[in-house]
């Protein structure tokens, strides 16, 4: 059974307009989604800004209110706050914030700070509290003497390592991490990133990774999930995704990661713009009459892709994929 | 679960003492330590805190050796007196009761009403703003629809009709009665940060850490925007002080047997008195101005100390 269900998820903004204010038609930032997150693993949730991927985060995390669908952990459906209450859901399921500077309490020391979640489901006595803040800290590669110092006398990289403590500290089962790395410089992407790999062979923690940087979700992710216009496009494995990816979305991505090779600049352009220049001819082919993504068909046992059934089936043919 | 951590660091219990030492020769000065240093720092400040702390600290003891009925009681013989005789510090007024010693009772009463008036109505309306605007949706809506019914009531005619319709009131009263009127101002004014605020990402960490929100608010939120409380209590503070002195100055305030700076600044009513008998308003208005000047520059010391990036003590 996989950690965490979600199926069929919406999340609906509604837009209010008129004289009477009533509600004539609603934002769809979310529209349908489902995929599992299996226990240990890193999922890669990977789309543009405004695709819904942090509306998908958010709402596993029960940050979100959702208009439909449910989320199912350990058979309860977390979408309703009192199975959110009754299973101390937040205990198992945590968040890494993009923004590290705005998420920690300006206000509030760092002890203060990680032990909030403590605080609220282990209600450990002083010393214990305390001991575990360090250790955390000591996880992360921060000194004691952060303890009583404020977020703002922290550098970028050591305040996200000081969130990814936060999360860690009551031994989540399921981290979400919403672009926890894309406000750093390269370095410390790589530190931050190391830290969380460490992190999570150490407890055997789940990610959600929530990232617009295919680069990044590589080196993190074993399974990924495309997003666009709040609905996934393309579902699979490293390998599947990478090296044989079906819709154009994806493609498209994976044309725009941007590659140091100079001597071979002219050739990666000419790949970039061949890419280009299908997603304009053949958009009707990839999305629907309304610009939507089609629903999910399955190509291989890992593989599925937001494509009518027989289009999938031909370009899977082309990509030379066995069929399912 | 503990021994996972135990596990996977190299600290353990033997080195708490020793790392919490470490923490804390580095730790961040505390608020109150940040606070006295701004003050050290700006000298007119500083004397400004001195001025009212002795002042308030003067009126209130001073007040409790002096006798007010008898006080009070009209005594031809210092009939307008002079100032700066023996038996008549400050003059005498015309019913000749000694200006020094209504001086003191008085601001005792005006203080102590700009006090509880400020105490009362900026707690209410500090909850109020913060509940408002934390939860927003229908709470919010049905939370300001009162606010604007209450926005909506003619203040100072309503005061005047509770006090007219009050058969025995004292300063006590009169406070309750003016604390009704004057927490909106507060509450919008923190209602408007307080829905910026919530929707940052800290809250979002708290509720994800599981905090109640009654903690959110008052433990997370309050404290991001104490800046703001803290420059809105000082200056309603000062207001307050006008508030009672205004309404007193009208007739409408505390019992013309209750001295207090507005019945002593209505003496200046009478052309007469301004020209000729300057002692028996001049004391009171020229308090009042310096009671308000010292408590403005004190709440911009406060919200210096709030503001990191304002200050200009010596600690960092």
């Amino acid at each position: 059974m996989s950690l965490i269900e979600i199926k069929d998820l919406k999340v609906h903004y509604p837009i209010r307009s008129g004289f009477w204010n009533r509600v004539t038609d609603s934002v769809r930032a979310v529209d349908g989604v489902s995929f599992n997150i299996e226990a240990g693993e890193t999922y890669g949730l990977v789309g543009e800004s405004g695709s819904g991927k942090s509306t998908t985060g958010k709402s596993v995390v029960g940050l979100e209110k959702v208009t439909s669908g449910s989320i199912m952990y350990k058979g309860l459906d977390i979408t309703k706050a009192e199975n959110r209450r009754k299973l101390d859901y937040n205990h198992d399921v945590q968040m890494i914030f993009q923004d590290s500077l705005s998420s920690l309490n300006p206000r509030k020391r760092i002890e203060d700070i990680i032990a909030e979640p403590l605080r609220n489901f282990e209600h450990l006595n002083k010393d214990d509290e305390k001991l575990r803040v360090l250790q955390l800290l000591n996880i992360v590669g921060l000194d004691a003497d952060a303890l009583y110092k404020y977020p703002h006398q922290f550098s970028g990289g050591q305040r996200q390592r000081i969130g990814v403590a936060r999360a860690v500290a009551t031994n989540p089962k399921l981290i979400i991490a919403d672009e926890p790395v894309s406000a750093l410089d390269l370095s410390v992407q790589a530190q931050v990133l190391n830290f969380m790999k460490k992190i999570q062979r150490e407890f055997g923690i789940s990610y959600l990774f929530i990232s617009h940087d295919l680069g990044v979700v590589r080196h993190m992710c074993n399974n990924i999930a495309i997003m666009n216009r709040g609905r996934l496009v393309e579902i699979g494995t490293r390998d599947d995704i990478y090296n044989h990816p079906l819709h154009i979305y994806t493609k498209r991505l994976l044309a725009a990661i941007p590659e140091t090779d100079v001597n071979a600049r002219e050739a990666h352009r000419a790949s970039r713009l061949a890419v280009e220049a299908v997603y304009r001819e053949q958009q009707s082919k990839y999305y629907d009459e309304h610009g939507e993504a089609y629903p999910l068909v399955q190509v291989t046992p890992t593989h599925a892709v937001a494509l009518p059934q027989n289009v999938a089936q031909q370009l899977a043919r082309q990509e030379g994929e066995v069929q399912a | 679960m503990a021994e996972n951590f135990e596990r996977h660091s190299d600290i353990s219990a033997a080195d708490l003492a020793r790392l919490t030492q470490e923490a804390q020769a580095e730790a961040t000065p505390s608020t109150a330590k940040i606070i006295w240093s701004e003050f050290k720092a700006d000298k007119p400040a500083m004397a400004a805190l001195i001025i009212i702390v002795g002042f308030i600290l003067f009126v209130m003891i001073g007040a409790l050796f002096i006798n007010t009925p008898k006080m009070m009681e009209t005594n031809i013989m210092g009939y307008f007196n002079q100032p700066f005789t023996a038996d008549y510090w400050l003059g005498a007024d015309s019913a000749g009761r000694s200006v020094a010693k209504q001086l003191i009772v008085g601001s005792r009463n005006s203080i102590g009403i700009a006090i509880g008036l400020t105490v009362i109505s900026s707690t209410f309306g500090i909850c109020w703003g913060l509940i408002s605007g934390y939860f927003n949706g229908y709470i919010d809506w049905g939370m300001q629809r009162i606010y604007d019914f209450m926005m909506m009531l003619p203040m100072t005619m309503m005061i005047i009709v509770l006090v007219t319709i009050i058969p025995h009131y004292n300063s006590v009263t009169l406070t309750f009665i003016f604390s009704i009127f004057y927490w909106e101002g507060t509450s919008r004014l923190i209602r408007s940060r307080t829905l910026a605020e919530s929707e940052k990402d800290y809250v979002a960490a708290s509720k994800a850490s599981g905090t109640s929100h009654w903690k959110i608010i008052f433990r997370e939120i309050m404290p991001n925007i104490s800046s703001l409380i803290i420059v809105d209590c000082t200056l309603s503070f000062a207001e307050n002080i006008g508030v009672e002195t205004g309404l007193s100055y009208l007739g409408f305030g505390l019992p013309s047997q209750t001295p207090s700076l507005g019945t002593m600044i209505a003496n200046a009513n009478d052309p007469n008195n301004i020209t000729q008998y300057w002692w028996t308003w001049l004391p009171a208005a020229l308090e009042i101005i310096i009671l308000c000047l010292s408590i403005s520059y004190v709440g911009q010391v406060l919200r210096r100390a709030a503001d990191a990036s304002q200050r200009q003590g010596a600690l960092d």
